[in-house]
């Protein structure tokens, strides 16, 4: 049997290189590289400015965060932008002067803000939990969300465009009839994605994170991606093989981008806040993957168990398509 | 070598293939299966080569109930032809051919580059990948991929499909040099002239049933109204007249001057085919 794998492993890789799939996980891993390095990294919220009207002097230590104004009138131009806070303190009660943004949650936190200048009270506010600078902070966070994104959908593309060439070409009903198990065709190609998915895995986090922070967390990343790289080959497996062509596999991937991998986007790295997410099977595969790039083992017993029957069962689902595809076309 | 019995075959409700089957092969026959499209000839082939399971009756092939067989010990014994040459277009016919073979025991296996030569296929076109390989040159490559790995047992679908006159005849001898090597071959074929000049046997196959079977030059026989077509010349005219063969026995029984063409007026096999099963092959 291993013989007979090495040759089914051995071709697999060369169709692998004589496909486009190579040049476009490197052109993914470069892509996605300079994007971290270049601009991500950098990203961060500006403060919200403070601006205040203060005309009897009552404000003596004025704050960093603080710019005075003469007028009330300069302090509403100065926070027409919808962003900044004004504190007109003419009265006996300070009165805070904002144009709504638009949403309610950074009005208020603009609110809190501006409070926290005026009082003073703007160190040693917040818990500081774990030892992340803002910059590792950001690498970590979208290193995880990219490669989530390229195992789920570049990967899942590239079995399947391999199997549709397989397909054109008929040669999957030849080994219909050679002396070599179903299970150990299925097994070669998945081990030549999950490898390649494994490299790629490797490069990007060590790109992007550094050697040092990389080496640390690349056991638990390397076991999330291996999981999910093999959910998505064995998937797409299924589907390349049920589907006729690949005009109608293109339809289904824009399908999984759009209603299967957003959401989880959505959900794991905005705001937005959704009760059923729990029960998107992929939300669980990207927080595991994201907690692995933070060294959190928020990860259970039951998760692993899980996905390792959802393997299982997909193998065995891709085996019987395989048999009947055969069959069909043999 | 080949056993069927009462062999049925259902794609479903109301969807039966195959309504009971019986035939057999003998071990170095070439056997031919003549049926036109769905008519049960590919469904039997995907029987008898271990690819299409859950059938009724009884296969048995080199002895063993197909049912009971070891699926990797069996596919180690049989080589098939498909209609289409199925290759990796990537790689050259060298490649293709010693991809496929590592399946197979290395003691088992001919010479990749001797099997070319065989096959007559350009020296120079080995190491090219297939992409570049006209449909004659494949189908030679597919037949050398069939014959690698030296099988009891060979099924071939239609067999010189896509090939010119030269490289049907070549097919022919390859075949036939085969059976002299005591393999057994199943053909299914649409092609009259392949199965006429190949197989010691055919069968008829339509709507599930064998509508006949035996030697071609039985069924042509047993089919024929015996009748003698003569073109001659008489006084200086040309001349045609149909008689029966038994009418010969006292000799030509009409004057003439000179004999042009004597033809007996045997039925094709696709005449008899005709006659049995109420349509044609295609």
């Amino acid at each position: 049997m291993w013989k007979k794998l090495s040759h089914l492993l051995k071709k697999d890789f060369r169709l692998m290189l004589s496909s486009k799939f190579v040049i476009l996980a490197l052109a993914s891993l470069v892509l996605y590289s300079c994007y971290i390095n270049f601009v991500y990294v950098n990203l961060d919220q500006e403060i919200y400015p403070v601006y205040l009207y203060d005309p009897q002097a009552k404000q003596t230590a004025l704050s960093d965060y603080m710019t005075r104004v003469d007028t009330r009138d300069a302090l509403e131009s100065a926070c027409a932008d919808r962003y900044s806070v004004g504190i007109d303190l003419a009265s006996d009660q300070p009165e805070f002067y904002m144009l709504a943004s638009g949403i309610d949650t950074m009005d208020h936190y603009r609110t809190i803000w501006a409070k926290a200048v005026l009082n003073g009270n703007i160190k040693g506010q917040a818990e500081m939990i774990g030892t992340n600078s803002r910059s590792m902070k950001n690498r970590r966070e979208i290193t995880a969300e990219f490669l989530f994104f390229e195992l789920s959908a570049v990967g899942f593309l590239g079995l399947a465009s391999m199997l549709f060439k397989e397909k054109q070409m008929g040669v999957i009903r030849v080994h219909g009839i050679l002396p070599v198990n179903k299970a150990v065709f299925i097994l070669s190609k998945l081990l030549v994605f999950l490898l390649s998915d494994l490299v790629f895995t490797v490069f990007l986090t060590a790109l992007n994170l550094g050697l040092r922070h990389g080496i640390a967390v690349l056991p638990a990343v390397l076991i999330q991606a291996g999981i999910l790289s093999l959910i998505m080959a064995l998937t797409g497996f299924f589907f390349a093989i049920r589907l006729p062509d690949f005009k109608q596999f293109s339809l289904l991937y824009l399908v999984i981008a759009i209603f299967v991998t957003t959401p989880v986007f959505l959900a794991g790295q905005t705001g937005v806040s959704w009760d059923w997410i729990v029960y998107h099977p992929m939300y669980h595969l990207f927080a595991a993957l994201k907690a692995a790039y933070f060294s959190v083992s928020t990860v259970k017993t039951s998760y692993y168990v899980t996905c390792l029957g959802m393997v299982i069962l997909l193998f065995l689902i891709a085996h019987q398509t395989l048999t009947r595809e055969m069959s069909r076309e043999g | 070598m080949i056993e069927v019995k009462n062999l049925t075959f259902s794609y479903g409700k109301d969807k039966q293939a195959l309504h009971g089957l019986n035939f057999t092969v003998g071990d170095g026959e070439i056997f031919g299966f003549l049926g036109p499209n769905g008519s049960g000839k590919s469904t039997t082939q995907k029987i008898l080569t271990g690819i299409l399971r859950g059938h009724g009756g009884m296969v048995s092939l080199f002895g063993k109930d197909l049912r009971t067989v070891h699926t990797q010990d069996f596919f180690q014994q049989i080589g098939v032809l498909f209609e289409f040459p199925y290759l990796y277009t990537n790689l050259s016919a060298l490649d293709n051919l010693h991809y496929f073979s590592s399946f197979y025991p290395s003691e088992q296996l001919r010479n990749a580059e001797e099997l070319l030569d065989e096959l007559e296929f350009k020296r120079d076109f080995r190491k090219k990948p297939v992409s570049s390989y006209s449909k004659g040159m494949r189908q030679r490559v597919s037949m050398a991929r069939a014959l690698i790995s030296n099988p009891k047992l060979l099924f071939l679908d239609e067999p010189t499909s896509g090939l010119d006159p030269t490289g049907a005849v070549l097919f022919r001898r390859i075949i036939e040099k085969e059976r002299q090597k005591g393999t057994t071959v199943f053909v299914t074929t649409h092609n009259m002239l392949d199965a006429d000049l190949l197989c010691d046997r055919v069968a008829f196959i339509a709507g599930g049933n064998i509508v006949a079977l035996d030697t071609p030059k039985n069924l042509k026989e047993q089919n024929s109204n015996r009748s003698i077509v003569f073109d001659y010349l008489y006084q200086g005219r040309r001349e045609e007249q149909t008689i029966l063969s038994q009418e010969l026995k006292s000799g030509i029984p009409f004057a003439y001057d000179e004999l042009i063409s004597v033809h007996s007026q045997e039925p094709t096999l696709e005449d008899i085919f005709i006659q049995y099963a109420g349509r044609g092959l295609s």
